[in-house]
């Protein structure tokens, strides 16, 4: 069922088994597992179905340099469904090579190996409506499916590797009617929590605060508690809990909120390739299941071990849609359209500088010029974006000049001084919020230097292309829109020790009995890959661990005798649905 | 000596498959009861009746020669619950009254979800379901009956759930329907259903059961038909939205629906005609009901086909029909 804090009576108690904290893919996934097992679960979520901006900016917060990371209540949406809301659907899965331990990139490693997410991955992949688990074109297409570049092959780069697009699902619309219909979930909306009590022994989550900007207190008493609020967030209520642990919870070795990673991104060069335009496909395929589906240029692990370079990929793009020398009618539609995309794609898309009147014509001067053609990719993308349930995923060009720029997208290395932490200001709920100091090391960009570099001289190698660009650019590129958006990795790291870690194999918050993280806040290493899918596979995980937990103790109970009178079982408040 | 096994609705979908069945095996023999007149008798081994499964003292003559007789009429509503009130009172004047299976449907339990058994109240309340409800009860009154409750039976020949799922997947007006297709689809192999049939006759103690009958693992509509679209080939399978799905159901079918039915009326084939997408299955895909089947697992002992098995078989039977029709 779905409840409204609003409509809760004021200091009242909330009881499950197990209380979920965000519903967004994590959250959401999580719930779902929980589906008819008998198991009550308690889904609390900030905001309601849609966007308001009260609760929106309960997000807002502090940046150290506002040219490296976006505002913290950009990239992110405090409402049913979370980011999903607004994310772009690409998924994809870690590879084994990031779950190792690499000398080469600091504090590396995760305390299970890609075969432990194996069994979730694909569940993962249908939760994300992205077909099946597949992401090799040779695995996926009978034929193999068609090639990025003709007759480029590289014992560098694997072009057979591939990115899935979601529809992209936003998860709240996408499954809240099914945990409405659940008996044993109860999504209570407009429920801010904001704080995590602990036992006084300090080894046991007691209860949750749970406030509502209409001014309604609550509790929420649990057996387990998991934090699913996102990665930034994740890590402020584990900092703003302060009553029994001094520094915040998990947070003695003063780990919490740092090793804070996004990934690196930009679009560099030109690349001018050397066969007949058909040779090229740069673009989507659809899968059986109907699944667009996209190669890329992925650095393999061997040469990632022999260059010593962090995991990365590239893409074929378009040129800067920016600059009117491109002469694409189509580009420069997108460019006077930019009032009508959303700012968090027009961003690194279009860019945020001012463009001058003149440039403006220029633009218009290229529509003019080939009217056809944009009149056909603007009829394109209402018909297979803005209409379509599935959405054409990106803008897609193809050069007639066969000209193109490189996309790309790496890992960025756990750094101890990439931080979040709370701000002196507070949110209208009191609570303290959060100031921002992402920061990227030599390694990063040695680590996109040295792929690109790698990649020019496969093309040259190969006769394929030539890719013209400054390399002493590259690090300016890597940060040109700053940390790249809406990924938030690494806040509340999984290890076995607790002094460079803060949750477990498990993602239990090391020695806090009942306390559990889904989120990419686990992450220990951010991959090449976007993370949402992988978010989903560890809820899966973490599920599937909680319930084997409940059942367990419920075993054990029914040896020992009935629950206590505050066991966990009662039933929650009453409310009047929403 | 081999059993002899009335079969009403021989002509049908699940009947055709039954009497199919016991002709090929060792310890029965049907005799095949249809409305229609069979073409080519001469070389049939199969023994056949003609009459209308509602005239009582037509089943009671029929009955005389039979050792147990398996209700598989379908029709109107009218039909099923005139028919099995002719059958269980020709049944009961029979010297030696003979086991009934009586095949009823998941209809029966009406728009409820969650885990469903035999045992819940049977609240279905369209004409269908009521048909349904009251041929069962009619069964009731008969102290040697057997109730067969299946869910969705696919398969070979199947109208409904094959053919016409088929036609619409290759048309992608039916695809992956998001929250529109989440339903639980209870289905059932048609073989399996003709074997739970067979054990039902088979088995001692089955007189006086009520069995639910749908693969143990269903699989959500969404599975059910982006897994057939895969089969048959009608890829990429379309991702369906709403709105489509309105738009299908409330505005497309109603005209549809008339446009047919004058068709019918005028003698001329429908068949070019895409049919219409009745919202009741709208809501069907949606509903997550899931019929118990433990009572049938335990007792009839049956081993379900899989899935995929039943898809290529399905998908096999569609493209010899379109082959057939083409040419
Ligand atoms: C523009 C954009 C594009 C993206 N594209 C991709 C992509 O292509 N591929 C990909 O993998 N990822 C993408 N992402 C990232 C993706 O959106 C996130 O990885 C994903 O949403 C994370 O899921 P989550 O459940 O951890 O967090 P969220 O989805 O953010 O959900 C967190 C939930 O917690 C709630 N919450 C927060 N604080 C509290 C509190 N104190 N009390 C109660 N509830 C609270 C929030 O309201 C929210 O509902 C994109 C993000 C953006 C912004």
């Amino acid at each position: 069922m779905i409840l409204d804090a609003n409509n809760l009576p004021d200091d009242g108690t909330l009881r499950a088994d197990v209380c979920i904290v965000g519903a967004g893919a994590a959250g959401i996934s999580m719930a779902l597992q929980f589906l008819g097992s008998g198991i009550e679960v308690l889904l609390l979520e900030s905001g309601a179905l849609r966007e308001e901006p009260d609760t929106q900016a309960l997000y807002a917060g502090a940046v150290a340099d506002e040219r490296l990371h976006s505002p913290p209540d950009r990239y992110r949406q405090r409402r049913f469904g979370g980011t999903t809301t607004i994310w772009g659907g690409r998924c994809t899965p870690l590879d084994p090579i990031d779950f190792e331990a690499r000398d080469y990139v600091p504090h590396s490693g995760w305390p299970f190996a890609r075969e432990a997410l194996l069994p979730y991955y694909p569940q993962a992949n249908q939760l994300c409506e992205a077909g099946d688990f597949s992401y090799t074109a040779a695995a996926t297409f009978r034929d193999g499916g068609r090639p990025m570049i003709e007759g480029f092959e590289s014992a560098y780069f694997s072009s057979d590797t591939l990115e899935r697009f979601s529809c992209p699902t936003d998860f709240g619309a996408r499954y809240g009617q099914r945990l409405r219909s659940a008996s044993n979930i109860s999504v209570v909306m407009h429920a801010n929590v904001t704080a995590i009590r602990l036992l006084p022994a300090g080894d046991r989550v007691a209860a949750l605060d749970v406030r509502t900007l209409g001014g309604k207190r609550l509790q929420a008493h649990a057996a387990h508690f998991v934090l699913a609020a996102g990665g930034l967030e994740v890590a402020r209520l584990l900092l703003a809990s302060r009553d029994v642990q001094a520094h915040g919870l998990g947070n003695q070795h003063d780990v919490v909120g740092r090793y804070y990673m996004c990934h690196l991104a930009g679009t560099i060069g030109a690349l001018k390739i050397l066969k007949s335009p058909g040779a090229v496909h740069h673009g989507y395929e659809i899968s059986e299941e109907g699944i667009y589906c996209r190669r890329r240029l992925a650095l393999r692990p061997e040469a990632q071990r022999a260059q010593r370079l962090g995991n990365f990929i590239a893409r074929l793009h378009h040129p800067r849609v920016t600059d009117p020398a491109h002469h694409s009618s189509v580009l420069s539609l997108l460019y006077l359209a930019k009032p009508l995309i959303p700012y968090e794609y027009a961003r690194r898309l279009l860019g945020d500088e001012h463009a001058s009147v003149r440039t403006w014509f220029k633009h218009l001067g290229n529509v003019v010029t080939g009217p056809l053609e944009a009149i056909a990719f603007a009829w394109h993308m209402l018909r297979d974006r803005k209409l379509a349930q599935r959405k054409f995923p990106s803008i897609i060009v193809t050069s007639k000049a066969n000209l193109y720029s490189i996309d790309f997208h790496a890992e960025q290395q756990p750094n101890a001084a990439s931080r979040v932490m709370l701000d002196s200001a507070q949110d209208a709920l009191g609570m303290q919020r959060l100031r921002i100091d992402w920061r990227y090391t030599p390694g990063d960009v040695d680590t996109v230097t040295r792929a690109i570099e790698l990649l020019a001289a496969e093309f040259n190698r190969r006769g394929v292309g030539r890719l013209d660009y400054e390399p002493a650019t590259v690090e300016a590129e890597m940060t040109r829109y700053g940390a790249y958006g809406g990924h938030h990795i690494g806040t509340a790291r999984m290890g076995s020790d607790p002094r460079v870690s803060v949750v477990d194999g498990n993602c239990k918050v090391h020695g806090i009995d009942n306390l559990f993280v889904a989120s990419a806040a686990t992450f220990p290493t951010s991959s090449q890959a976007n993370p949402t899918l992988t978010v989903v596979a560890l809820s899966l995980r973490l599920a599937a661990h909680l319930r084997g937990l409940v059942r367990a103790e419920a075993a054990a109970t029914a040896i020992a005798g009935p629950p206590q009178p505050d066991g966990h079982r009662n039933p929650i408040a009453a409310g009047s649905p929403v | 000596m081999t059993v002899r096994v009335l079969v009403l609705g021989a002509d049908g979908f699940i009947g055709s498959h039954l009497v199919g069945s016991l002709a090929a095996s060792d310890w029965a023999s049907p005799i095949a009861c249809g409305h229609r007149a069979r073409a080519g008798g001469g070389a049939d081994p199969i023994a056949r009746l003609q009459f209308d499964a509602t005239n009582e003292s037509a089943l009671y003559q029929a009955l005389q020669t039979a050792d147990a007789v398996v209700n598989c009429i379908a029709g109107s509503a009218r039909t099923i619950a005139d028919g099995a009130r002719a059958l269980v009172a020709a049944a009961a004047r029979q010297s030696r009254p003979p086991p009934l299976v009586h095949l009823s449907s998941m209809a029966v339990y009406g728009n409820v979800t969650g885990l469903v058994a035999e045992s819940a109240p049977l609240r279905g309340e369209d004409a269908y379901a009521q048909a349904k409800i009251a041929a069962e009860a009619n069964c009731g009154h008969y102290s040697r009956a057997i109730v067969l409750r299946p869910g969705i039976v696919y398969g070979p020949r199947s109208r409904q759930w094959t053919e016409r799922v088929a036609r619409w997947l290759l048309a992608h007006r039916l695809g992956d329907l998001g929250a529109a297709g989440d339903g639980c689809c209870n289905l059932v192999y048609v073989a399996d259903l003709v074997t739970a049939i067979a054990q039902c006759l088979h088995l001692p103690g089955m007189v006086g059961q009520v069995f639910n009958l749908a693969m143990p693992q269903p699989p959500t509509w969404n599975e059910y038909f982006v897994g057939f679209a895969r089969t048959l080939g009608a890829v990429p399978v379309a991702r369906i939205g709403r709105r489509r799905l309105k738009l299908e159901t409330k505005l497309l079918a109603p005209p549809l629906k008339v446009a047919e039915i004058l068709c019918r009326k005028a003698g001329m084939s429908a068949l070019r005609l895409p049919e219409a997408m009745p919202p009741s299955l709208l809501r069907l895909w949606q509903q997550d009901i899931r019929l118990d089947v433990t009572r049938a697992g335990q007792l009839l002992q049956l081993r379900w086909t899989a899935l995929d098995d039943g898809l290529r078989q399905a998908a096999r039977w569609c493209n010899q029909r379109a082959d057939a029709l083409n040419s």
